[in-house]
C-alpha cells in the first residue's frame, strides 16, 4: 500500500503564515505555528476524529459556524482564528460545561499535576462556574479490573477509552451504557475489563477517571523522575518511559515510537515491570497485580523471611555450600565461579537468554572463546542455523520494518503467534487490516507447500508482502532446509527488491537478534562471521553435559529447567545435563527452579531498568537500555562480572566501563561499526539504514575478534554521553546502594 | 427550602455505582458450544441478519426479538443474541441501553406508555399517568407503566400506547377499563383506538378539556 | 381544502391495499417514471422546488443531484422516525396510504440510482409498521419491488427497519448509525450522507412526506407542482396541529396561507374562554411565536423571517392557562432525555437547563438565573455536533426573551410559596428518568 505522501501547503493561523502537510488536522497543523488548540477527545492514535468534546472549536474564515479543529483538514490558503472573542467564549463555555459534573477533587486526584482537564481549565477556562446546583455523586473509585480503577464522577465522556477497546484492541469489552447525561463507561454485566492491552486506557484518559491500581497514590508528578528505556520482556522491545521515585520504578508508560510500538504497551510490559524491578523491596500495597508478579520480598541482606527460596529476587551473590545456597561476598562468589570454570576450561559451555544485552552476550562469548578457549556458546533455543543462511536472512534488502506490517498489501504470519510472541505487533497487524485493508493470513510451519501457495496467492494481490515468521520455524533438525525454502520463496516473490515487502523474524528471546549479531552463537562470531571452530548448539550442549563430554555451564539469564524460559522448550535433556555438570554459574534476576537446584554460584542480574547497554530489535533497530533505578542489594553490572571473571582466569577483556563494552561491540560487529551511543540515542538506529549496512552484504569472513583488536581501543573517542534520558553519571558506576565488598 | 430534584439521585442510571466482579471472566463473544440459544430466537436473528448488507444492522431487530422472549434485555438474553450475531454482549448492552423501548430490568407483561410530552400534558397527560400508575400499582406482574416522550399521536391527546396499540383521547375515567382490557387480552378501548380515527376527526376532541395539569400540580 | 394531493381519498376504506390504491391510479406515476430516464425524473423533482418535509427544508431535487453518478452501491433511506414533539403526519400517510410512500421510494431511488432502500420507522409505530409490511409484501408480489421492476433496468430492494425509541435517530446521520446497528449517535459532517452515508456508500435520506410527494410530482409534472404554494415554498404541506385547539389533527394546506387560517380556521382555535399564549410553528424545536405572529404566512421563509421555522410542520398551540415555566421545563426535559450524550454542550447544557428551571419552579432561583439560563442557551447554539442542542436552546431562548416578565413573576411567587407551603416535587421528573433512558 503506498504510504501517504502529502504535499505541503500554507495557511494562516492568528495572522501567522505556517506550512503544514495538506489535510493534516488543524489542531496538528497549528502546532507548526506554535498555536495550541485544546483537545480532549482527539487522539490520532485512535483513528478518525469523533468531534465529541467540542473543546477545539475555532473560527475559519468563510465558514459561519465555529469548526472543530480536530476534524478539519487544512487546505491551502485557509485562514484560521483561535483568539477571537467568539472562539474564546465558546472554549470557555465548553470548559464550564465539562466541569458541571466533574468533581473539583484535584487535591486528592491521582491525575492531579498531569491532568489535561486541569491544564485546559487553567488555560482556556473562565475561572468561575455559574453552576450552583449540586454535582452528581457516585460511589468511587470502583474496580474496573484488577489492574484499573474507574471514577465515574470524573469521566468527561471523551470516548477515548471505549474507542480504544472497540477500534484498537478490538476486544469490544469496554462500552458506553445509557444515553445523554446518563451515559457512563462500563463493561457487560459487571464483567471485569481484562484484555491484553487494557492498560493503555489509563494513559488515554484525559482525566482521573481511569487510574492504575498499582500506581494510585504512590507518587505525585512533582516528586517523580521519568527515565526512558526499552522494555526487554519480549522481542517487541517497546520504548517505555519509567516513572521513578526514590530509585524505585512505580509505573511504566509508553514512550511512543511509531517504528516500534506505535504508542501502545501490552499489559505485561506495563504492569509486570515495577514488581520485577522492585521485587526485593516491593511495597505492593496489597495490589493483586503486584502480588502475582513479584518475587516474594526478601530482606536486603538477601535472606527473605523464609531464607533463600525459589521466586525471590536475587539481590546479592549466592553460593552453594553443603547443598544450601547462601549469600556470600562478591569476592568469594567470583573466586568460586572462576575456580569452577578454570577446572572445566574448554569443557565449559554458555547459554545467553532473554534479559541479556548485546554487550553481555558479546562479552560472555569472548569469555568462552578467548579466555576458556571453548566454542560452545549459544543464544538460539532452537538450535544452530547455518551461518550463510543466517547472514542471508539478515540481509538488509530483505528486512521488513515494523511499520511495513501496517502498510503492506498483505502479511503472512508464519509459525508464530504475535499476540503471545510480541504482543504489540498484534495491534499493528489489526491496524493494517482495519485502516489499510491489509490482507492477513496465518500458516503453520510444518507444511512448506501451504506456505508457498499462500505466499504466492497473497503476493499476486499486491507485491508488498511481508512474511512475519517465528524463530521456531527455522529451528530443529531441518532448520537449514526450512530457512532455505523461506529464502527461495522470498527471492521468487522478489521481496528483497520491493520496498515495503520483506521478512521479519520474531526471535524466541527478547534480544535474540542482538545476541546473534553480537556473536553469541556456536558457529558465528560478532557480525555473523563464521567462527573458526564451530561449537555445540544448545541441544548439543545439553547432550554433551549429560554425556560428560562437557563439565561446566555458564548461564546468562537462562534457566533451561524453568517453565517459560525459551530454552526450557528443549525439555528433558537439561535435567540430566545440570545434574551431571560439575560447575554451574548463573546470572539471574529471580531465583528459578533450575538454578536454585543446580547452580553453584549465582550472580544477581539487573533487570532492564537497572542496567545499561544495547539491544537489537527484530527489524535491526539497535536500541539503548538505560538504567532508571538502582538495583536492590549488593550488585554489579553484568559486563563487569564477566570481565572480572575473565581477569581471574588470566585474560583481560579490557573493559572497564559500560561505554567500552558497547564500543568493543560496535567495533567487532562489522555492520555496527562506527555506531556510538549518542547516535543511537533515545530512538535507536536501524543498522540497515546506515552506510555500514554494506559491510554485512559484502563482507567476506573476517578473522574472528581477538584480544589485540581491542587493546588500545581509542577510548577518548567515546565522547561524553549527551543523550537526553538518564544521567551520564549512572553509566558504568556501581549503582548507589550497591558495591560493599 | 425544598430540595431540587437531583439528576443522579432521583434518576440514577442503574450501573453508575457498579464495580466489576473480579470473580467473573472477561465477557468475550459467547462460545456457541456453551451458550444455549432457543431455536426460534436463533432463526429470527439469522433471518434478520440476512436482510442487511452488514449483519450488525440486525442488532435492534434481534434485541426486540430477545426482549419479547425474555421480557427484557437480560444478561442472558444479550448473551444469546451475542452468540448468534458473533459480537460481544457489551456491544449489545451499549446499544440496548441507548433505546427507550429496550428494557434494562424485568418489567410487567403489558407495556403502558403514557405520552407526557408537550401536547399531551397540555391536555392532562400528567394526571392520566398518575391515575394509571395508581390503578396499576401492586400489579407490577402485569403492567409496565412508563411515561414516554411524544408518541406521535398528539391529535388524540392525552393518549397512551398499550402493548403498541394507540388509544386516546383518554380521560381518568377510562383507566379501569383500559387496564382491564389489557389484563384480559381484550382489544383495548376499541372505540378509542387510533386505528379507527379519521384525519382531523371532528369528534376526536369534542370532550371538554380535562382539569388542567397546572392545577393538579402532578408535573411539579 | 380544494386541491388535496397527499390526502386525496386519505380516509377511503382499504386505500392501504394494493387493489384500492391501484384503482385510484396508484403506481401509474412509477410506470411513467420508469419510462423516462433518471435524469428526466430528477429534472421534474428539481423543477418542483419540493423542499424536505422532515425539518431541514432542503431542496429534495438538489439533494438527489448531490449523489455521485456512476455504478456503485448507493442507498436510499426513508426517515420515518417521526419523533419531533407535535408531529404525526408521517404516521397518517404510512397507516392510510403506504403504497404512495413505496411508489415514491421506487421513483426517487430510480432518479438517484440507488438499488437498496430502507424505511427507518420509529419502533413505537407498531400499527403503521405492520401496515407497511403488508403493503411491501403486495408490492413485491406485484413486481413493483425487486429485480428489474416492470422489466425496466431498475432494481430495488426495500427493507422496513423498526427503531427502538430514540428521538435522535431522526437526525439523519444518527439514523444511519442506528441502521448500522450502533448507538444512535450523530456523525461528524462532512462527509455528508450524499457522499458517505449508510455503510460508507452514497445515501439519499428523505422524510416520509417528502418521498410520498414524489409520485404526485411525477404525475402532475414539476412545473405544475411548483405553481402551488409560494416561489420558495412550493406545493402543499401536511401540518399536524395539536395542543390547545378544538380540532387537533393533520391538515393538508397550500404553503403560504396565513397561519391563523390553520390555527383558527382548520383547527378551531383555543377552547372556549381561552386565549393563545404562544405557539410552536414547527415542532418543539422551533422558537415560540406569539398571537401577534398568527398572520405570518405559513411557509419556510416567512416563518424564518419571523424568527422561527416551519420545521416538520407541527403546530403546537399553548393557551394562557399554561405557565410558561412549566412549558419550558417540559421542553428542556424532553431534550435532556433525548440528548445522545456524545457532545459536551448538548449533554451538559440540556441537563443544566433542566436543573435551573427546576430551581425556578421550586423557588430556589433569582432573576439573575434567567440571564445565566439565557447565556447557557447561547453557548449551546452552534457549538454542538448536531442540532439537537440548538433544538432545545432556540425555543427556551425564545421563551425567556418573550416571556421574561412571567418568568420573573414565577420566580417571585415560587419563592414565596417555597417558604409558606411545601410544593410537591415533580413526579414526572422521576417518571421520565427512572424509566426513560434507563
Ligand atoms: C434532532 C433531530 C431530529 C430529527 N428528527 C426527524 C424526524 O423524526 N423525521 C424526519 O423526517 N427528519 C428528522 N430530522 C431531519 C433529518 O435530519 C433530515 O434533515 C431529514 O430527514 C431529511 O429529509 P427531508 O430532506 O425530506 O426533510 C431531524 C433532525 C434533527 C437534528
Ligand atoms: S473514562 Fe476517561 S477516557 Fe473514558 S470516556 Fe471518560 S474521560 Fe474519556
Ligand atoms: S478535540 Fe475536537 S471535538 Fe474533541
Amino acid at each position: 500500500m503506498p504510504r501517504p505522501q502529502p504535499r505541503t501547503i500554507t495557511l494562516t493561523i492568528d495572522g501567522r503564515e505556517i506550512e503544514a502537510a495538506e489535510n493534516a488536522m488543524l489542531v496538528d497543523a497549528a502546532k507548526h505555528g506554535d498555536v495550541e488548540i485544546p483537545v480532549f477527545c482527539y487522539e490520532p492514535k485512535l483513528g478518525n476524529p469523533v468531534g465529541a468534546c467540542r473543546m477545539c472549536l475555532v473560527e475559519i474564515e468563510g465558514i459561519g459556524k465555529l469548526q472543530t479543529g480536530c476534524s478539519t483538514p487544512v487546505k491551502d490558503g485557509m485562514v484560521v482564528h483561535t483568539q477571537t472573542a467568539r472562539v474564546k467564549e465558546a472554549q470557555k463555555s465548553v470548559v464550564e460545561f465539562l466541569l458541571i459534573n466533574h468533581p473539583l477533587d484535584c487535591p486528592v486526584c491521582d491525575k492531579g499535576g498531569e491532568c489535561p482537564l486541569q491544564d485546559i481549565s487553567f488555560g482556556w477556562g473562565g475561572g468561575i462556574s455559574r453552576f450552583i446546583e449540586p454535582k452528581r455523586h457516585f460511589v468511587k473509585p470502583l474496580e474496573l479490573s484488577p489492574k484499573i480503577a474507574i471514577d465515574r464522577e470524573r469521566c468527561i465522556l471523551c470516548y477515548r477509552c471505549v474507542r480504544f477497546s472497540q477500534e484498537i484492541s478490538e476486544d469490544y469489552q469496554l462500552v458506553l451504557l445509557e444515553r445523554g447525561a446518563h451515559s457512563f463507561v462500563s463493561t457487560f454485566d459487571g464483567h471485569p475489563y481484562v484484555a491484553p492491552f487494557s492498560g493503555n486506557i489509563i494513559e488515554l484518559c484525559p482525566v482521573g477517571a481511569l487510574t492504575s491500581r498499582s500506581y494510585r497514590f504512590r507518587a505525585r508528578p512533582w516528586d517523580i523522575e521519568d527515565a526512558g528505556t526499552v522494555c526487554t520482556l519480549c522481542p517487541a522491545q517497546c520504548n517505555v518511559s519509567l516513572t521513578v521515585r526514590d530509585e524505585r520504578v512505580l509505573r511504566v508508560l509508553s514512550r511512543e515510537h511509531h517504528e516500534v510500538d506505535d504508542g501502545w504497551l501490552c499489559d505485561h510490559g506495563r504492569f509486570a515491570y515495577p514488581a520485577l524491578a522492585d521485587g526485593a523491596r516491593a511495597n505492593t500495597g496489597g495490589d493483586p497485580t503486584i502480588e502475582v508478579l513479584e518475587g516474594k520480598p526478601v530482606a536486603s541482606n538477601g535472606l527473605g523471611p523464609h531464607g533463600v527460596h525459589v521466586g525471590m529476587r536475587v539481590s546479592e551473590p549466592l553460593l552453594r555450600d553443603g547443598g544450601e545456597l547462601r549469600p556470600v561476598s562478591w569476592e568469594r562468589a567470583l573466586e568460586e565461579a572462576a575456580a569452577g570454570l578454570k577446572r572445566a576450561g574448554a569443557k565449559t559451555a554458555a547459554l545467553v537468554g532473554s534479559g541479556a544485552t548485546n554487550e553481555e552476550g558479546f562479552l560472555l562469548a569472548r569469555l568462552m572463546r578467548e579466555t576458556l578457549d571453548s566454542p560452545h556458546v549459544d543464544s538460539r533455543p532452537g538450535g544452530a542455523l547455518d551461518v550463510e543462511l543466517a547472514r542471508e536472512l539478515a540481509a538488509p534488502a530483505l528486512q521488513a520494518k515494523v511499520s511495513d506490517l501496517e502498510f503492506a498489501h498483505s502479511v503472512l504470519v508464519l509459525d508464530c503467534d504475535p499476540i503471545v510472541d510480541a504482543p504489540i505487533l498484534d495491534l499493528r497487524l489489526r491496524k493494517g487490516v482495519r485502516r489499510h485493508e491489509m490482507k492477513l493470513e496465518r500458516v503453520g510451519g510444518d507444511d512448506l507447500d501451504a506456505l508457498r501457495d499462500t505466499a504466492t496467492r497473497l503476493s499476486r494481490q499486491g507485491e508488498e508482502l511481508v512474511i512475519l515468521w517465528g524463530e521456531r520455524f527455522a529451528s530443529g533438525v531441518d532448520a537449514d532446509e526450512r530457512a532455505r525454502a523461506l529464502l527461495d520463496l522470498a527471492a521468487e516473490l522478489s521481496l528483497g527488491e520491493t520496498d515495503g515487502a520483506g521478512l521479519l523474524e520474531i526471535p524466541a528471546t527478547s534480544n535474540g537478534r542482538g545476541l546473534r549479531e553480537s556473536g553469541a552463537l556456536p558457529n558465528a562470531g560478532p557480525g555473523l562471521i563464521a567462527a573458526e571452530t564451530t561449537g555445540h548448539d544448545a541441544a548439543a550442549i545439553a547432550a554433551a553435559l549429560a554425556g560428560g563430554e562437557l563439565s561446566a555451564l555458564h548461564l546468562l539469564e537462562v534457566d533451561p529447567l524453568s517453565a517459560g524460559d525459551a530454552f526450557a522448550a528443549q525439555g528433558s535433556p537439561w535435567q540430566g545435563a545440570l545434574e551431571r555438570a560439575s560447575t554451574v554459574v548463573a546470572h539471574a534476576t529471580l531465583l528459578s527452579e533450575g538454578i536454585a537446584e543446580h547452580a553453584n554460584v549465582i550472580f544477581p542480574a539487573g533487570s532492564y531498568a537497572e542496567k545499561e547497554g544495547t539491544v537489537t530489535h527484530p527489524d535491526g533497530r539497535v536500541q539503548r537500555v538505560r538504567q532508571a533505578a538502582a538495583q536492590g542489594g549488593i550488585t554489579r553490572p553484568g559486563w563487569r562480572v564477566i570481565a572480572e571473571l575473565s581477569l581471574r582466569l588470566g585474560h583481560d577483556l579490557d573493559v572497564y566501563d559500560q561505554k567500552e563494552a558497547s564500543q568493543q561491540l560496535f567495533d567487532a560487529v562489522s555492520f555496527y561499526e562506527g555506531l556510538t551511543l549518542e547516535e543511537i540515542g533515545g530512538r535507536g538506529v536501524r543498522w540497515q539504514e546506515r552506510e555500514r549496512a554494506l559491510a554485512h552484504a559484502g563482507a567476506t569472513a573476517e578473522p574472528q575478534p581477538d584480544a589485540e583488536r581491542y587493546s588500545g581501543a581509542d577510548r577518548d573517542t567515546h565522547a561524553a554521553d549527551t543523550d537526553t534520558e538518564g544521567e551520564e553519571s549512572r553509566t558504568g558506576e556501581p549503582p548507589r546502594g550497591g558495591e560493599r565488598t | 427550602m425544598t430540595p431540587v430534584p437531583r439528576l443522579g439521585d432521583d434518576a440514577r442510571a442503574s450501573g453508575w455505582d457498579r464495580a466489576t466482579d473480579p470473580e467473573k471472566d472477561p465477557a468475550l463473544i459467547p462460545d456457541p458450544a456453551t451458550c444455549e440459544v432457543p431455536a426460534q430466537l436463533r432463526e429470527t436473528i439469522e433471518a434478520a441478519m440476512a436482510r442487511y448488507p452488514d449483519r450488525r444492522s440486525a442488532t435492534i431487530p434481534a434485541l426486540h426479538a430477545a426482549q419479547s422472549l425474555h421480557g427484557w434485555c437480560s444478561p442472558q438474553a444479550l448473551e444469546q443474541v451475542a452468540c448468534v450475531m458473533r459480537v460481544t454482549p457489551a456491544y449489545l448492552d451499549s446499544v440496548a441501553s441507548f433505546y427507550d423501548m429496550l428494557e434494562q430490568r424485568p418489567v410487567g407483561r403489558h407495556s403502558v406508555y403514557v405520552c407526557t410530552n408537550i401536547s399531551c400534558s397540555l391536555r392532562g397527560a400528567d394526571a392520566l399517568l398518575a391515575a394509571i400508575g395508581e390503578a396499576a400499582a401492586g400489579d407490577e406482574e402485569n403492567f409496565n407503566v412508563r411515561s414516554f416522550e411524544c408518541l406521535g399521536a398528539c391529535d388524540i391527546a392525552p393518549m397512551a400506547s398499550v402493548d403498541g396499540v394507540y388509544v386516546g383521547p383518554l380521560s381518568v375515567e377510562d383507566v379501569p377499563q383500559l387496564l382491564d382490557d389489557a389484563r384480559s387480552g381484550r382489544p383495548v378501548l376499541p372505540d378509542k383506538q387510533l386505528a379507527t380515527r379519521l384525519v382531523a376527526d371532528p369528534r376526536a376532541n369534542s370532550q371538554e378539556f380535562p382539569a388542567h395539569a397546572v392545577e393538579d400540580g402532578s408535573s411539579r | 381544502m380544494s386541491d388535496e394531493l397527499l390526502f386525496k381519498d386519505i380516509d377511503e376504506p382499504g386505500l392501504n391495499t394494493l387493489s384500492v390504491y391501484e384503482a385510484r391510479g396508484g403506481y401509474a406515476a412509477m410506470r411513467k417514471a420508469l419510462s423516462m430516464t433518471p435524469g428526466e425524473v430528477l429534472a421534474e423533482l428539481e423543477a418542483s422546488g419540493l423542499r424536505g418535509r422532515g425539518g431541514a427544508g432542503f431542496q429534495m431535487g438538489k439533494k438527489v443531484s448531490f449523489l455521485p453518478k456512476g455504478a456503485m452501491d448507493k442507498y436510499l433511506v426513508c426517515n420515518a422516525d417521526e419523533s419531533e414533539p407535535g408531529t404525526f403526519k408521517d404516521r397518517e400517510l404510512m397507516q392510510k396510504n403506504p403504497h404512495l410512500l413505496i411508489e415514491g421510494i421506487v421513483i426517487a431511488s430510480y432518479a438517484a440510482g440507488a438499488e437498496r432502500s430502507f424505511i427507518y420507522i420509529r419502533g413505537e409505530y407498531v400499527l403503521q409498521a405492520d401496515v407497511l409490511d403488508a403493503a411491501l409484501a403486495q408490492a413485491r408480489e406485484a413486481g413493483y419491488l425487486g429485480e428489474r421492476i416492470l422489466d425496466s433496468q431498475h432494481s430495488l430492494s426495500l427493507v422496513l427497519h423498526r427503531g427502538a425509541g430514540a428521538y435522535i435517530c431522526g437526525e439523519e446521520t444518527a439514523l444511519l448509525d442506528s441502521l448500522e446497528g450502533k448507538r444512535g449517535n450523530p456523525r461528524l459532517k462532512p462527509p455528508f450522507p450524499a457522499n458517505q452515508g449508510l455503510y460508507q456508500g452514497p445515501t439519499l435520506i428523505n422524510n416520509v412526506e417528502t418521498l410520498s410527494t414524489v409520485p404526485l410530482i411525477t404525475a402532475m409534472g414539476g412545473k405544475r407542482y411548483a405553481e402551488l404554494g409560494t416561489d420558495t415554498s412550493t406545493g402543499t404541506k401536511l401540518v399536524s396541529v395539536s395542543g390547545h385547539v378544538r380540532r387537533p389533527g393533520n391538515y393538508e394546506i397550500e404553503l403560504g396561507i396565513p397561519s391563523r387560517e390553520i390555527v383558527y380556521g382548520l383547527a378551531g382555535g383555543p377552547p372556549e374562554g381561552q386565549e393563545i399564549k404562544c405557539w410552536f410553528p414547527g415542532g418543539s424545536s422551533a422558537p415560540v411565536l406569539t398571537p401577534e405572529d398568527l398572520d405570518v404566512p405559513y411557509d419556510f421563509d416567512s416563518l424564518a423571517k419571523a424568527g422561527s421555522m416551519l420545521g416538520s410542520g407541527a403546530i403546537i398551540v399553548v393557551d394562557d392557562s399554561t405557565p410558561i415555566v412549566e412549558l419550558a421545563l417540559k421542553v428542556a426535559m424532553f431534550y435532556r432525555h433525548e440528548s445522545c450524550g456524545k457532545c459536551t454542550p448538548c449533554r451538559e447544557g440540556t441537563n443544566w437547563t433542566v436543573k435551573m428551571l427546576q430551581r425556578i419552579d421550586c423557588g430556589e432561583a433569582t432573576p439573575m438565573d434567567l440571564d445565566i439560563m439565557a447565556s447557557v442557551q447561547d453557548h449551546i447554539i452552534g457549538n454542538c455536533l448536531c442540532v439537537l442542542g440548538d433544538a432545545m436552546a432556540m425555543p427556551i431562548g425564545s421563551m425567556i426573551a418573550k416571556f421574561r416578565g412571567e418568568f420573573e413573576q414565577h420566580i417571585e411567587t415560587a419563592r414565596m410559596r417555597a417558604n409558606l407551603i411545601v410544593p410537591p416535587v415533580p413526579a414526572d421528573e422521576q417518571a421520565l428518568f427512572a424509566h426513560g433512558a434507563s
